[in-house]
This record gives structure tokens, C-alpha cells and sequence, in this order.
């Protein structure tokens, strides 16, 4: 299985050269599948020269890695678990460099950020490598979120998710505000994959990886998709001036600071690290270069970057294992004991370098011609030479001083080893590929050749110009020899300068300083923002659902401004009883706003209710106003037995103030944007046809005149059946958190003979009780049944028979009106009704119609017949869940002020 | 019909909200009540008004001419039980907070649970320090 594992990616690059070396098919290669044809995504896959040359490097450098992370794992029980992430990482990578579709490339991306993590992060049991991968994961994650965004909207100005298409209608899209943030967001989320300033410090911090995964990863291949994608829009974006602006600027930047950082780190790896984010400043200061020059440059760069840093990693990583360190304070001398890595490092130096026959020296020229040949911002030339310059002195301390002459007398390693084959022959073949291209260009001119072709979409082009790049140039040779020299002698020095001036400036007020400032800062802004938002009061938190309610009914209602209307004023008799009814809410709404006593209060939202039933019963609702008149009544009673138990409880009021301008303001505003959408919906036409149709129905099918009780239980009776099951149910739940509190149940009373202690009325009302009970029950009765033809119904009917028992409980006490109630308990006198109204509704379905279809027949009583329906079982099974219901709440709300002693202490088995 | 019904609903909402932004857990419930008749006289009004004719068909005929809305009405009605219903189970349960705390003021009754000891957690009220903040 291992041995299948690290020959895949050798394998792939078997494959690839039999098919794209000599005449293999023509480029590019397209294949498009379907996938989300609702929105335009598409499995599009497109090699062209430009992949075929990251396929080569990923697949080249691969099976070298995958050859040396076997030998650099040997012992180690996780180098399983390495392969296969390694081999995951991989298939993303090529996923990603043949995506041809948005899409497609995003999740590619993101995947090799998420593999990079786990790959950083290795060694799971070091902090280091957690807190490195941590910072890789958020800073790309973060990146690939911004690149996401980008991408929606470059494929919404451009009306396609097919990367190719796009690039080529790039030119020629409108520069919309909506184009240029597509693309600064894009370039965000490529700067940060491929570590360009100010999102840099992640990628030496990464060396905290294993060797092998550091040459893979962060110096071959995964770093080099931003550049990857940069090179893909440099096709549409070659001449733009803000494209060009902007990639000079940063990739100089980071060029040059990347390369003065160099000199401030004492470890092999972190040096390494440094120069790689260097040369990724570079090639994106060069893809920003128009013209076909700089593109060869940038190819060829590409290429020689992965041909001589990943050797040169692979160095770092046989010291480590052979020595033990990797700071360069302790490496001298290592050559005698460890000559193959030291010819690997030698030829990766040279390439490095620059110096003559080596891939390196190519590209210099390349570079050189670029700088001459196109227009170019004057920082672009001054960070490259700080990059060679520095450049030359990570390969002299990388090739030379660590493993022949160190300039300096310093105390050499006790015991070196050197490393096994399969750690040093990748190296020495990688590093030796970079030697042979530069010796033999010619035979990289097609790859090059195709992917500069794919880089700028031109038909034919000047073909690589071998000549002028691989003559000898003596007097650069020369100063590359003596800046070798200078920075050989004098790094020491250097980096000593650097450390002292550099290293504070960037602790205080560096990009990483920012990170971990930011990082830190973010549990603490969480806890303030949870303290301030969660903070507990209930009074708060509706006044925030108020005003955000209040802004978002403003605006709408600003919208909806020309629909307002001021309803007609008529002065007819009617209108005149409605300002009286008026005149009463306010009077009651005013009062108990304002007032501090809580029973005037009560009794001021009473009256409230009063008028908005005499305002109900003038606007031609009599059921409702009824219902109003009783539920109002019920109102009072049991609120001001809630207020007699809470009086007793806590006795002192609680501390408010009387007037809160705040919550005034507040509510003003909402209720008249209210009011203002009543006035809104109001003049609009009205469309008359279901109340029409009901009322039209209502004697025919339904044989009832009282359209609203024949809505209620016949044509929407399924409403009301849900309607009497909630009922039924909070008073469930309410017995539930009541019987906590009291911790037993109300069942038949054998205690109220002794109600003579309980606080009775009066006289008066005793004695009227016992005439007005059975009058009342009579009353609701009547009601009930005259409902289908008149005012009345099962709901007017039930809470008429709840005051009746709340008369009686008040009068007499609690346990004597609930004995009086039938069927035991409230509870299963509202339950037996809910069942009697479910049952109604069986017959009709018996009969073969719907559920709740009420039937009709007509019962013969010798003179007349009498009509019988099922719908006197429904509103019978309503009245008798409501009586249940609202009788259940009043008794037990009443009983609240009794003391315990009065009411039944035995748990029946009811 | 409709100028007094607007004024009503004005003046009633107004009220309630004002009542519900208080302190006292009765208040808020009554301003919560007070609100639920509010919304009454809104649904009401929004069937319009033009006729105030009970919607009752007149005996020997078949149909309805030139009467209130009755499909208003049926909800209105369906509404003022539930919302009765749901009142008296907040005052049961108002009841049940004082019990159980003691206090009926919203404002000290901030937690629900156990003090947290988590980093992060809001602040404990310390009773006689804090100021409450109130809207």
C-alpha cells in the first residue's frame, strides 16, 4: 500500500511526459460535464500550456517529495498518514491547475488550504505547529473567503463561470465599480495564498511542518497558485494599468522586505522560508510586467524556483535529521561527513545564484530582459536587485558555509550522518535537473513556449530568445561572485544590524504583531459584545425588538407613502356611539398608563376592554362584543386575585419611575406606524368575494343565519377545533407550573364545610348567588343554542358559565364551585369537550364527506320538526371546553389567596 | 366609523406598549393583554367598516345584503379566547416567578440559570450596586 502511495505521483509524471512530449494532442484540452445548470456551474476541466507546466511541477517535485518523505519518516508511525495527505494534496493541486470553471477552482483552492492545514499542523502535540497551522488556515481560509466573493462577482459582470470565457471577455467588460472590487478581492485572495506583503508572516511560521511537506508545499507548489491564478488573468488584464500598478507595487515590496528578513533568522528552514516569500514577490512583481518577455520570465522562474528550492529544503531537512539543529551558528563543516547532500546543496546554490550553467542563470537573463524591454515602475528594478543581492548570500550560506568553510570560527557538530538514499537522491536529481535545463534550454523551449502562449492568449509569438540569455556575461558574473563574497564574509554582521533595527519595529507594529493582537483581542470583544447585548432584562430586550421593528416599519411605510390616506370622517348616528366608545378607551388606556396604583390599573384596562366591546357591538360585531363583555369581565376578577397573591409575596411596589420618556417615545412611534399601515391597507380596494360567498352559503348548506357562528363551527370549524386545543392545552401547562409551586393537585374537595373561615363577600352576594348561579347557566345555555341563528354561539355559552362558577367560587370559596362544576376537574370537563367537538365531526366522515361536514336531519315532533345537527355537538363540545378552561384558570388563580390548609392535601387517584 | 376605530387603535397600542416596557412583570402583562385588544380592533378594521349591519341573515331570507363582514369577525372572536387564554397562563406563570423569587421586578430577575463561571459570561448583578438601566 505505502509503495503504492509514492509511486503515484512518479507515475503521473510518466504519464504526462509520454503524452505532451514529441506530438501528443493538441493544447488546450477541454472537458465539461454538467453540474449546477441552474446557475450556470459546469464540471469544466481545461489543460493548457500553462497547467501542463504546474502539472510538471507538481508531479516532478511530488515524486520526489513523496520519495523523500518515505525515507524522512522511516521509524515514525504517522508516515502512513503523511503519504496519504500528501497524495490528497496533490490530487487538489491538479484539480485546481485544470479547473476551467469558478467554482470548480474555489473548492479546489479551499481544499489545499484545509490539506496545508493538516499537513502544517502535523505534529499535533507540538504548540508550535497548532498555533502555524492555525495562522496558515485563517489567513488562506480567510483569503479564500475574499476570493470567493470576488469570483460571484466577476461572474455576475461577466455573465459566466467558465474561467477561460471570462478572461477573454475581460478586456472588454465595462469597468464597473462592481468589476474593480471583483478583482481587488480576487487579488486579495491570491496575495494571501501565495504569502505577498502585507499577509507574508504565515508562511515561515508553516516551517513548523516536517521537512518534506515545507519542500511540497510551501515552496513548490502550493504558494505558487496565486501566482497561478495572477498568470491566468494576466491573459485579459495584461494592459491595464491598475493591474499592473498594483502587482509591481506589492510584489516589489515583498521582494525586498522578504529578502532583508532573511538576514534576521538563524534557522536553515526560516531562512529558506524568507527567500521562497521573496521570490513570490518577484514573480508577481513580474506577472504585473506586460509583454511577452516578462511572461518567459515569470515561467521560467516558476520552474527554477521549484528545481532549486525544494533540493534545498530537502538539505535542511538530512541536516536535521543528521545533526540535530538547524541553526546555522552550529552547522559548519558538515561536507567530509555528508558529501552527497553537500553536492545537492552546491548545485541548488549555483542555480540559486545565478551563476552560469544552471537554470537560475536562464532565468536571470530572462528577468534581465524583461526589465529592459517593457515599462516598468522604477521599484520594480531596485527590489530586484536587493533580491539577487541577498539571494546570492542565502546560497553561499546555504551551499557554502554550512557544510565547507565557515568564515567565522565556530564550535562544528560532534557527529554528523549523512542521510539515506531515498533522502538524498531527490535532491541531487531535482538539483541536477535545474544544472541540465540550464546547460540544455532548448529542451524546455516547448513547455515554456505553450505556457506562455496560454499566459497571454496570442497566436504566435518570438519564440523563447535562447541567444541573448545564455551568452556569457562577464561583468555580471563578476559582481554576483563579488556580492557572494560580501555577503559570505559580512552576513554575520548583517544580520546582527537587522536584529537590532528591524526586529523591534516589526514586533511593535509589524503585519504579524497585527495577527496576534487581532487574535487576541477577539475572546475579548466577544465577551463585551455578549455583555452588552445579553444582558438580561427582559424590559431591554423588547425594547429592542421594538425599535428594530419600528425602523423596518418606517422605512416600508416611507415607501408605501402615497397609499396613506385619511379615512372619510362620516357623522352619522353610529359614528357619534363610536367617539363615545372612543372616548371611554382613552379614558382607560390614559389611566392605566399612567397610574401607580396596580389596581386602578387593572381596573382602568377593564374599562379599556369595555369600550372596545361597545365600539365592537357598533360596528355591527354583536358575537364579538359579547364575548368581549365576558372575557373583560373574567378579566377583572382574576387579575385582581393574581394582584391579592403578589401583594402578599412582595409587598412593596416595585421601584419605577412614573414617567419614562424612553419607553414613551417608543411606543408612540410604533403605535402610529401602525395605525399608519391600517390607514395604508384601508384605502386600498377591497375585494369582497369570500365574505360574500359566506354570507351567500351561510342558509343554503349550513342552514344558519348567524354567518359568524356558521363560519365558526361549520365552514372553518378544523380553526376552531385548533383553537379549543390550545385553549385546553395552556391551561395543561399552567396547571403544570402551578403544581410545582404548590406542589399538589386540586382534586374534590372534604374540607369546605370549613369555609366559613375563608373570606366571603358579603351577605348580599351569597344570597344572590345561590338565584343568580342557576340563572346564569341557564342564560349561557341559551345562548349556545340560539347561536346558529342569532348572537350567541358555544364560545359566549362557555364563558358565560365560567362566570357563573367564578360568582359561585366568590361567594361561596374555590372548592365549592369546583364540586359544582360537572365532571369533576376543570381539566376533564374541558378535555370531555374537546372530545365531544373532535367526535361531531366523525358522522360527516362516516357518511363519506370530509371530516367535520356537520349532517342535518330533521327530528319529527308531531306538529313540527325539529332540526337536529351535529353542529350542536361541536358548539356543545366548545362551551363545554371553554366553561372547563376558563373556569379551570379562575378557580385556581382564585384559590391562589387561599391558604393551603383550605384546599384538599390528598393525591386521588383521579 | 373607521376615523374612531383609528383613534382607537392609537391611543390603546400606544398604552399597552407602554405598559409593556415597564419594570413590574403585572404591568407588562397587562400591557401584553392591552396589546392583544389593540390587534382586535385592527383586524377588525382591516375588513372595513362600511356597513355596521349585524352579519345576520334576516329571517326568510337567503343571503346577506349590505352587512358588517362577518369573516373578520370569526377571527376577532377566535382571537379574544386564545388571547385570554395565553393571559391567564402569563399570569400563572407571574405568579409562579414571585413565588419562586420572591420579587415581581423584571429588572432583578436576570438570570435564569446558575452563575456561570466561564470566562465569558455576562456579568453577575451584584443587587445593591448596579444601577438598573430601563428604557
Amino acid at each position: 500500500m505505502r509503495f503504492c502511495l509514492i509511486t503515484v505521483p512518479f507515475l503521473a509524471l510518466v504519464a504526462l511526459l509520454t503524452l505532451f512530449a514529441g506530438n501528443g494532442p493538441q493544447l488546450p484540452l477541454i472537458f465539461v460535464s454538467q453540474w449546477v445548470p441552474a446557475l450556470g456551474v459546469q464540471f469544466a476541466w481545461r489543460i493548457d500550456g500553462l497547467s501542463v507546466l504546474m502539472l510538471f511541477m507538481i508531479t516532478g517535485v511530488g515524486s520526489a517529495v513523496f520519495m523523500y518523505a518515505n525515507g524522512y519518516m522511516r521509524g515514525n508511525p504517522q508516515r502512513m498518514r503523511m503519504l496519504v495527505l500528501l497524495t490528497l494534496f496533490m490530487v487538489a493541486m491538479v484539480l485546481c491547475v485544470c479547473a476551467d470553471d469558478l467554482i470548480v477552482l474555489f473548492l479546489s483552492w479551499e481544499a489545499t488550504s484545509i490539506l496545508s492545514f493538516l499537513l502544517v499542523g502535523f505534529q499535533y502535540e507540538k504548540k508550535t505547529a497548532r498555533k502555524s497551522a492555525q495562522q496558515a488556515l485563517l489567513i488562506t481560509g480567510g483569503g479564500g473567503l475574499f476570493l470567493l466573493i470576488g469570483f460571484l462577482l466577476l461572474a455576475q459582470q461577466g455573465d459566466s463561470f467558465s474561467l477561460s470565457s471570462l478572461v477573454r471577455s475581460l478586456p472588454d467588460l465595462p469597468r464597473t465599480p462592481q468589476l474593480y472590487a471583483a478583482m481587488g478581492l480576487i487579488l486579495i485572495g491570491t496575495f494571501t495564498k501565495s504569502a505577498q506583503f502585507p499577509f507574508h508572516f504565515w508562511l515561515p511560521n508553516a516551517m513548523a511542518a516536517p521537512t518534506p511537506v515545507s519542500a511540497y508545499l510551501h515552496s513548490a507548489t502550493m504558494v505558487k497558485l496565486g501566482i497561478y491564478l495572477l498568470a491566468r488573468f494576466d491573459a485579459g488584464l495584461d494592459c491595464s494599468h491598475g493591474w499592473q500598478l498594483c502587482l509591481q507595487t506589492i510584489g516589489s515590496i515583498t521582494a525586498a522586505w522578504g529578502m532583508v528578513l532573511v538576514l534576521k533568522e538563524r534557522d536553515l528552514k526560516r531562512i529558506l522560508a524568507w527567500s521562497t516569500v521573496a521570490t513570490l514577490g518577484t514573480l508577481v512583481a513580474f506577472v504585473g510586467l506586460p509583454g511577452q518577455h516578462a511572461a518567459f520570465a515569470v515561467v521560467a522562474l516558476l520552474l527554477a524556483h521549484a528545481l532549486y528550492k525544494a533540493p534545498l529544503f530537502f538539505v535542511a531537512g538530512n541536516i536535521d535529521k543528521g545533526v540535530g539543529t538547524r541553526i546555522i551558528d552550529h552547522l559548519s563543516g558538515l561536507g567530509r561527513a555528508m558529501p552527497w547532500t553537500a553536492i545537492a546543496a552546491l548545485l541548488a546554490g549555483i542555480s540559486m545564484a545565478g551563476l552560469p550553467f544552471s537554470l537560475g542563470h536562464v532565468t536571470k537573463g530572462l528577468i534581465g530582459l524583461a526589465k529592459e524591454t517593457t515599462t516598468v515602475l522604477s521599484i520594480v528594478p531596485m527590489a530586484n536587485l536587493i533580491f539577487n543581492a541577498i539571494a546570492v548570500g542565502v546560497a553561499t550560506v546555504a551551499a557554502v558555509r554550512v557544510f565547507w568553510w565557515h568564515p567565522v570560527k565556530t564550535d562544528a557538530p560532534g557527529t554528523a550522518q549523512e542521510g539515506s538514499f531515498s533522502m538524498v537522491t531527490p535532491p541531487l536529481v531535482l538539483a541536477g535537473c535545474g544544472i541540465m535545463c540550464g546547460i540544455f534550454p532548448q529542451s524546455l523551449k516547448p513547455l515554456m513556449d505553450q505556457a506562455v502562449q496560454a499566459m497571454l492568449q496570442q497566436g504566435t509569438l518570438d519564440f523563447l530568445p535562447l541567444q541573448a540569455v545564455t551568452d556569457f556575461d562577464f561583468p555580471l558574473l563578476l559582481m554576483v561572485l563579488t556580492l557572494g563574497a560580501i555577503f559570505f564574509f559580512l552576513w554575520d554582521v548583517l544580520h546582527r544590524i537587522v536584529d537590532v533595527v528591524v526586529n523591534p519595529l516589526i514586533k511593535r507594529i509589524g503585519a504579524a504583531a497585527f495577527y496576534a493582537r487581532s487574535l487576541a483581542a477577539l475572546p475579548g470583544l466577544a465577551a463585551g459584545f455578549t455583555r452588552r447585548i445579553q444582558h438580561g432584562r427582559l424590559p431591554g430586550y423588547l425594547a429592542t425588538i421594538l425599535i428594530f421593528c419600528t425602523l423596518i416599519l418606517g422605512y416600508l411605510l416611507w415607501q408605501a407613502r402615497p397609499y396613506i390616506q385619511q379615512p372619510p370622517l362620516s357623522l352619522n348616528g353610529s359614528a357619534w356611539l363610536a367617539w363615545g366608545a372612543v372616548i371611554l378607551i382613552a379614558t382607560g388606556a390614559i389611566t392605566a398608563a399612567m397610574v401607580k396604583s396596580r389596581l386602578t390599573m387593572v381596573l382602568a384596562a377593564t374599562l379599556v376592554g369595555y369600550g372596545s366591546a361597545l365600539l365592537f357591538l357598533f360596528a355591527g360585531a354583536p358575537d364579538v362584543a359579547l364575548t368581549q363583555f365576558v372575557v373583560d369581565t373574567v378579566f377583572v376578577i382574576v387579575v385582581a386575585a393574581v394582584l391579592l397573591t403578589l401583594t402578599k409575596i412582595s409587598p412593596a411596589a416595585v421601584p419605577e419611575p412614573g414617567w419614562r420618556p424612553g419607553a414613551f417615545v417608543l411606543a408612540l412611534t410604533f403605535a402610529t406606524l401602525i395605525t399608519l399601515l391600517l390607514m395604508a391597507t384601508v384605502s386600498q380596494p377591497f375585494s369582497s368575494e369570500i365574505p360574500d360567498w359566506f354570507s351567500a352559503q351561510s342558509v343554503p348548506t349550513a342552514h344558519g343565519r348567524n354567518v359568524v357562528n356558521v363560519i365558526l363551527v361549520d365552514f372553518r370549524a378544523f380553526d376552531t377545533l385548533g383553537e379549543i386545543t390550545v385553549v385546553l392545552l395552556s391551561l395543561v401547562a399552567a396547571l403544570a407550573v402551578l403544581g410545582k409551586s404548590r406542589g399538589l393537585e386540586l382534586s374534590l374537595p372534604h374540607s369546605h364545610q370549613q369555609n366559613n373561615t375563608s373570606a366571603t363577600a358579603s351577605i348580599v352576594v351569597e344570597v344572590a348567588a345561590r338565584y343568580l348561579y342557576p340563572l346564569m347557566i341557564a342564560v349561557s345555555l341559551f345562548m349556545l343554542f340560539r347561536g346558529h341563528n342569532e348572537p350567541g354561539g358555544g364560545f359566549i355559552g362557555g364563558l358565560l358559565a365560567a362566570t357563573a362558577s367564578i360568582l359561585w367560587a366568590i361567594a361561596k370559596d374555590v372548592p365549592a364551585s369546583w364540586q359544582r362544576m360537572p365532571l369533576q376537574t376543570p381539566l376533564t370537563l374541558s378535555a370531555t369537550g374537546l372530545a365531544l367537538a373532535a367526535f361531531s365531526g366523525v358522522p360527516g366522515w362516516c357518511a363519506g364527506k370530509e371530516y367535520l361536514t356537520h349532517l342535518w336531519f330533521d327530528l319529527p315532533l308531531g306538529w313540527t320538526t325539529l332540526p337536529l345537527s351535529t353542529t350542536l355537538l361541536f358548539d356543545l363540545g366548545v362551551y363545554l371546553c371553554v366553561w372547563g378552561a376558563v373556569g379551570g384558570y379562575a378557580l385556581h388563580l382564585l384559590a391562589g389567596d387561599e391558604p393551603a390548609e383550605n384546599l384538599v392535601v390528598e393525591r386521588s387517584a383521579t | 366609523m373607521m376615523p374612531a376605530l383609528v383613534c382607537a387603535l392609537w391611543i390603546s397600542l400606544a398604552a399597552s406598549l407602554y405598559l409593556v416596557l415597564s419594570r413590574d412583570t403585572l404591568r407588562c402583562v397587562i400591557g401584553l393583554g392591552l396589546m392583544g385588544n389593540a390587534v382586535n380592533l385592527l383586524l377588525l378594521a382591516s375588513g372595513r367598516l362600511q356597513y355596521t349591519q349585524p352579519a345576520i341573515v334576516p329571517p326568510g331570507e337567503s343571503a346577506l345584503t349590505l352587512a358588517a363582514n362577518p369573516l373578520p369577525q370569526a377571527l376577532v372572536l377566535t382571537a379574544i379566547v386564545i388571547g385570554f387564554a395565553l393571559l391567564c397562563f402569563s399570569l400563572v406563570v407571574v405568579m409562579a416567578i414571585a413565588e419562586r423569587s420572591g420579587k415581581d421586578d423584571l429588572l432583578l430577575l436576570r438570570y435564569t440559570e446558575p452563575k456561570d463561571t466561564a470566562s465569558v459570561a455576562p456579568p453577575f448583578l451584584e443587587e445593591e450596586k448596579e444601577t438598573p438601566w430601563q428604557p
